[in-house]
């Protein structure tokens, strides 16, 4: 009874035998053989790439670096001269003198 | 296939080598036949079993989750080629029965006469009628057929019901009655 239910669920005893009579092709002998072979190819070249984009990201931070640095140079403000606080008292003490002298021949 | 997860080339070659000829069976009679297409496919099968070592889960049955990936990328490839097809207008297929839409070959089974039964003819007939049938319905024939699965696990496979699987097979078994009658009698 259960090996009629198997027979009717599958293909049948006729079509099992006949179609059983043609077995699917078998790999080639080299398939093995070719398969390894792009295996490795295929690894060899995500290794390339993998590398190539280690060198492109390189390139990037380098660039970037580079930018930043030249902007950071050029908006640094620049240094002007130093003046101490004793030269200014010593100018502005000049130019009163010079005032008070000036009135002085002006006969005010 | 832990040691496969490790990147063992020796333990990949002796996976290739046990599984090989289910693997390129499989995609040669869902693609009509051998030759350098399904030599290529059945190669990206083994790629994608390395690939995807590291998501493999020893629960199920290791042959089950390799007829899957099998599934995938025949299903894709096949695709493919209909939209290549779809574009040229050549050999358009049926998307519901499976069968050319121009079919213009008279059908070898009733063409060849019995007595002059052949190997080579009845290999001819048997894939010509196999190749006729839609896709899934092929799938199913030959996991039951040739790999001798159970329809639970074919139906893991192909990701349908039980009910499905059975209605499939009870499909292409009417099909295949219908193309090979001619040489039902002669197979005993």
């Amino acid at each position: 009874m259960e090996k009629k239910r198997l027979s009717e669920e599958g293909l049948g005893p006729e079509l099992e035998r006949l179609l059983a009579r043609v077995s699917p092709p078998k790999a080639p002998a080299w398939f093995a053989a070719k398969t390894l072979a792009r295996l490795r190819e295929e690894e060899a070249r995500k290794d390339r790439g993998r590398f190539r984009l280690v060198g492109w990201r390189w390139a990037w931070a380098a660039g970037a670096a580079a930018l930043v640095a030249g902007w950071i140079l050029w908006d640094r403000p620049k240094a002007g001269p130093e003046i101490s606080d004793a030269a200014v008292f010593a100018a502005l003490d000049a130019l009163v003198e010079q005032d008070e002298e000036n009135r002085w021949w002006a006969g005010l | 296939m832990a040691r496969i997860v490790e990147r063992d080339e020796e333990a990949f070659r002796v996976l290739v080598e046990r599984h090989q000829d289910r693997v390129y069976g499989t995609v040669a009679r869902m693609l009509g036949g051998a030759g350098s297409d399904s030599e290529e496919v059945a190669q990206d099968v083994f790629l994608r079993v390395w690939k995807s070592a590291g998501i493999y889960r020893a629960e199920g049955k290791f042959t089950s989750w390799l007829m899957m990936i099998v599934r995938n990328q025949v299903f894709t490839r096949m695709g493919r080629r209909k939209r290549r097809k779809d574009i040229d207008g050549q050999d358009l297929v049926d998307a519901e029965t499976g069968e050319s839409v121009l079919d213009s070959h008279p059908d070898s089974a009733t063409r060849l006469p019995l007595e002059a039964l052949s190997f080579k003819e009845l290999q001819k007939a048997v894939e010509e009628a196999c190749a006729e049938l839609p896709d899934n319905q092929r799938l199913v024939v030959h996991l039951r057929q040739y790999e001798g699965l159970e329809f639970e696990e074919i139906g893991k496979i192909t990701g349908q019901s039980l009910t499905a699987v059975k209605a499939l097979m009870f499909r292409a078994r009417e099909k295949l009655k219908k193309k090979l009658s001619g040489y039902l009698g002669a197979s005993k």
